[in-house]
């Protein structure tokens, strides 16, 4: 419990922190998305319910913060659909989330190459999933050179800082005695005696 | 999957359906309540942003500051005595519309802003200035700077998210679309940025040329007030190369904006809004020290639309 308060409080004050996080003109206007970056950091370590219990947090107070608002569908009563809907970082953080979540066992055996990798790889899908659905909404595909390169610099600078981030949440969790447990995928890598 | 993790996917499908159908107006509530939390550290961070600019910055020696001072002080000399001759040229005028019964065509406004946050979303050119309802700023008030003794326009005020904060989106965005004309000439056009452009200074686009329509590099771009969002007569760009298509032309346009160097830019609100909100002086407020007066390239009450 004390775990999983110290990681509400993590994801919590990287939103104030990503305030003073400044982007880089020479990346093409990439920045580090340190709340991304907290959240697939923790969502290597905690259980998936309370995983999801912090993509709709991360992904709601993100969206107030950063949302904008630009309205493809207008009708008499007022604009309806907005291009990016509001709440969608929700669905990424939860989607991005659950898929790191199957590295769980290498995090807790202390390999930390494949979800270093994958938190920076998580990072670009979010980023490339809402510019695939403005794309979508605005009509024809269109990926200039910038785009790889924003999506490259920004999965890098993610994947540059989630070291010290999973030292961290490690290290707390021993001094927690936080166990990160394995549930619905120890089955599959476990050794059967029996099978032989 | 165990029937707790099968619960909890089903809540958070339905949070996020259930989020994802809020209206405009309970997201707009939603984010001015997250603006009054953040933006004390956006005004911070701007602030640290700047102090570290300009250390390390350019050094001058004492006998060139003194210099610059000196230069500085004939400036602002100059500038008193135009200012005495146009509060008489002010007076006189007004003194001569009064006699005239002159209809006060002039519908534009200025409410200075200073940048506090750039560039906040991924997909988005966007910036958050100082000024928001309070002022009687509302959402699609034009957006400009002054370039020399002209207006540029900036962008539109996509979004008011508080008393003190609104949000700009910027000229160089795809979805901003302005209606303009190349100086000069009857030929009009859409201008709009590019999608996934990330430059600094990405060109923009003018669209919708008629075929014949012939430009030579360095011709100026200006709002055409079509569209009766933007006034006319506002700088945009300058043509860059003009590509002739089967049924029309398109332009390329380099904006006369810097937009990585904004700091303060200008609202511009209709006077009737402006005269009955609260924001009433029709004068240009001082934004934290922002100071000084825009107008647009034209005469303020020239709205004539063209054909």
């Amino acid at each position: 419990m004390i775990f999983y308060l110290f990681v509400f409080l993590a994801i919590s004050l990287s939103f104030f922190v990503q305030e003073f996080v400044p982007y880089f003109e020479w990346a093409f206007f990439s920045r580090l998305l340190i709340v991304h970056t907290v959240f697939y950091c923790s969502a290597v370590s905690v259980q998936f319910p309370v995983m999801l219990l912090f993509a709709v947090y991360a992904g709601f107070i993100w969206d107030a913060r950063y949302h904008v608002p630009v309205y493809t569908e207008t009708t008499l009563s007022g604009p309806v659909q907005a291009e990016l809907p509001f709440g969608l970082s929700i669905l990424i953080f939860g989607l991005m989330g659950s898929f790191i979540q199957g590295v769980r066992p290498l995090f807790r055996r202390g390999r930390w190459e494949m979800p270093v990798f994958l938190v920076g790889l998580c990072t670009a899908l979010g980023l490339i999933l809402e510019y695939l659905l403005i794309c979508f909404h605005r009509g024809g595909l269109e990926f200039p050179p910038e785009l790889w390169w924003k999506l490259f610099m920004t999965a890098l600078f993610s994947s540059l800082v989630s070291p010290f981030l999973l030292l961290l949440f490690s290290r707390l969790a021993d001094r927690v005695g936080f166990k990160i447990r394995m549930d619905g995928i120890t089955r599959r890598y476990q050794y059967d005696g029996d099978a032989f | 999957m165990s029937r707790l993790n099968i619960l909890f996917l089903a809540v958070f499908v339905a949070v996020f359906v259930g989020v994802t159908l809020f209206q405009p107006d309970a997201v707009q509530r939603i984010q001015r309540g997250a603006m009054r939390v953040f933006s004390p550290f956006m005004r911070a961070s701007t602030g640290l942003d700047s102090t570290f600019g300009e250390i390390g910055g350019d050094s001058l020696t004492p006998v060139e500051l003194r210099a610059r001072l000196d230069q500085v002080m004939r400036e602002r000399d100059r500038l008193r005595l135009e200012v005495l001759q146009l509060d008489e040229l002010m007076i006189e005028n007004r003194d001569l519309r009064r006699a005239l019964q002159y209809v006060d065509r002039s519908t534009l406004s200025l409410v200075p802003c200073r940048i506090i946050s750039r560039k906040p979303a991924n997909w988005y050119n966007t910036v958050v200035i100082n000024k928001g309802a309070r002022d009687g700023i509302q959402v699609d008030n034009p957006v400009v700077v002054p370039v020399g003794e002209q207006a540029a326009l900036v962008g539109k005020i996509s979004e008011v998210r508080a008393d003190n904060t609104s949000v700009v989106l910027l000229l160089t965005d795809e979805i901003c679309q302005v209606s303009a004309k190349l100086e000069g000439t009857r030929e009009q056009g859409i201008v709009s940025g590019e999608r996934g452009m990330l430059r600094g200074m990405p060109n923009l686009r003018l669209r919708y040329l008629s075929k014949e329509a012939e430009a030579d590099p360095g011709t100026v771009v200006i709002t055409s007030g079509t569209g009766e969002l933007f006034p006319p007569n506002l700088l945009l760009g300058e043509v860059v190369e003009v590509e002739t298509g089967a049924i029309d032309a398109e332009a390329t346009i380099r904006p006369v904006v810097d937009f990585d160097e904004l700091s303060d830019v200008f609202v511009i609100l209709p006077r009737a809004m402006d005269a009955t909100g609260p924001g009433t002086d029709t004068s240009p407020q001082d934004p934290d020290g922002a100071d000084g007066a825009v107008q647009p390239a034209g005469a303020p009450g020239d709205r004539g639309e063209e054909p």
